[in-house]
């Protein structure tokens, strides 16, 4: 069942389910494209995220009990979720290395792997994507193999440089620019994520896929790479 | 051109209506934080309620007018002058080439914010659908000294427009934040809502444009982190420590604390000129009023909200 509950006086949210999967991932990315053609003239924001669509709307056009119902119809009468044939994917380079991975060292301590089978968990996976926020172009990314599982720094860094790939509990993600954050640092790519190139705000959608590809020093340095 | 900024105090920036259309990139909502304070400026000189202004935060401001225009101050009273004697805020005012606008440092009692709008809005790059600032998302940057600010020239008018006085907020007033049971507050239990509801909370020096920290006697066994979800303008965050957050403007469109209710937009705009210290308290309010106050706010400045269509 499908839950749906007021967020403010301009906005609701609709729970699809409360445990996240990449099943929700796929159910969550279609109904938010369908909700957003079928409503386009009442939608002004659409937040999607793990088990969750936030939707703020047009108060002058359409009220709370009128909109919910709107909006619980739709997605009652739309029971054959259809994912899409060409998702998207994603692939970045990642340096795994100490020098760009600040927590490297202490991960594969604590997890007791050596580097290669580290890198290999890491990358040989794909990712969805199941949230985009904490800033723009940050994509949460999920889910990371059991034995990487990791929890956050009880203590948040200042400063983690931009392009940092972090893991957070069972998720991983890249800091698209530099930030305070209290993720593990297990490396960094060398690709510029930052809105100084505006096509990066769009780069991750909930659904996408997201693959990392390791590089080695020459390869980091050759695709812009600092450390 | 029209004004050069000689000193820009603690924070300076261009704020418009707000940024939409980009929240499921992760984009946050942006633009003025006191919005009855922005918009008033924009609707006494015939501006689009979307116009940019220039929100400047705990004063120590002076800028130099470059050419002849129109200008509206409205928000906090942070004494302003124009060449050293004073202005009247919340009215038009006619400014000529050479004169100097200056506001002093905020004391205590006074409100936060104060905002200049100029006939025809300020000119500033549009970026993502605004040309409001965000430091937190690294889009635009603030004023600085020497930064140049452009707008259209207008010629003297034989009629000054103000707001009535009756409508002129008293920023040190108490603040009753009304608000909505909304999100997780089914999951709190009465003894929760009760300690949330039955005392004073004081604004904490950490809050800002992302949000308010308030501080009062902790709300017990508070449920740890959840998983992230939209967090609508006003959320009402609790912490781990069982303390408020009341998330605004700036807030990230995600966010993972249980949240007790929603504040009323209009209030919202009080709050951002409250300073750290001064008290508020919560009280409810049932959601039919609330959209239909805003409704009024919205019809009353010309705001229509752009939606999914038009992006």
């Amino acid at each position: 069942m499908i839950a749906v509950k007021l967020a403010s006086e301009n906005a609701i949210i609709v729970y699809f389910g409360q445990q996240i999967s990449d099943e929700l991932v796929d159910e969550i990315a279609f109904y938010s494209a369908l909700l957003k053609q079928q409503l386009a003239d009442l939608i002004i924001d659409i937040v999607p995220s793990y088990t969750s669509l936030m939707l703020s709307y047009r108060i002058d056009k359409i009220n709370h009990q009128a909109f919910s119902a709107r909006v619980e119809d739709i997605i009652k009468s739309n029971t054959r979720v259809i994912k899409s044939a060409t998702i998207k994917v994603i692939e970045i380079p990642v340096l795994y290395d100490s020098k760009v991975g600040l927590d490297l060292t202490a991960c594969l301590e604590a997890k007791a792997l050596d580097l290669t089978s580290f890198i290999k968990l890491h990358s040989e996976c794909e990712y969805r994507v199941h949230a985009v926020g904490f800033s723009p172009a940050f994509a949460f990314l999920g889910t990371v193999d059991p034995r990487l599982v990791m929890p956050r720094h009880r203590t948040p860094r200042i400063n983690i440089p931009a392009g940092s790939i972090g893991i957070a509990d069972n998720q991983t993600a890249v800091y698209p620019v530099e930030s305070a954050g209290g993720w593990q640092i297990i490396g960094r790519t060398p690709i510029d994520l930052s809105l100084a190139n505006p096509d990066n705000l769009r780069l991750f959608q909930v659904g996408d896929t997201v693959r990392f590809k390791p590089v080695d020093d020459a390869e980091f340095l050759a695709l812009g790479g600092q450390r | 051109m029209s004004f050069r900024i000689l000193r820009s105090g603690f924070l300076l920036t261009i704020q418009d209506g707000g940024r939409f259309g980009l929240a499921h990139y992760g984009v946050s909502q942006s633009g003025v934080a006191d919005e009855q304070a922005a918009y008033w400026a924009n609707h006494l000189l015939g501006n689009h309620f979307n116009d940019a202004v220039i929100e400047i935060t705990l004063g120590d401001f002076e800028c130099i007018a470059l050419d002849e225009t129109d200008i509206v101050i409205t928000g906090a009273d942070l004494d302003f002058t124009l060449n050293d004697k004073s202005i009247t805020m919340w009215q038009e005012n006619h400014i000529v080439k050479g004169d100097k606008i200056r506001c002093a440092t905020a004391k205590k009692g006074q409100g936060v914010r104060a905002y200049i709008a100029v006939k025809g809005g300020f000119k500033t790059p549009n970026l993502f659908n605004s040309r409001s600032v965000n430091l937190r998302e690294h889009i635009g940057q603030p004023l600085q000294q020497d930064d140049v600010l452009t707008s259209t020239r207008s010629e003297p008018k034989p009629i000054k427009r103000s707001t009535p006085l009756f409508l002129r907020p008293n920023y040190s007033e108490p603040l009753i934040l009304r608000f909505l049971a909304s999100y997780q507050y089914a999951d709190f239990t009465q003894t929760q809502i009760n300690t949330f509801l039955n005392q004073s909370y004081l604004i904490q020096s950490t809050s800002d444009r992302t949000g308010y920290r308030l501080e009062g006697k902790a709300i017990a066994d508070v449920a740890s982190k959840m998983i992230s979800e939209g967090i609508a303008y006003g959320s009402i965050e609790i912490t781990t420590a069982g303390q408020p957050i009341i998330l605004l403007k700036d807030r990230p469109t995600i966010g993972g604390y249980p949240k007790i209710g929603t504040v009323f937009s209009l209030d919202l705009a009080k709050l951002a000129q409250r300073q750290p210290g001064c008290e508020v308290i919560f009280k409810s309010m049932d959601l039919e009023v609330a959209q239909q106050l805003r409704q009024q706010f919205n019809a009353f400045f010309g705001i229509k909200q752009s939606t999914l269509n038009l992006n």
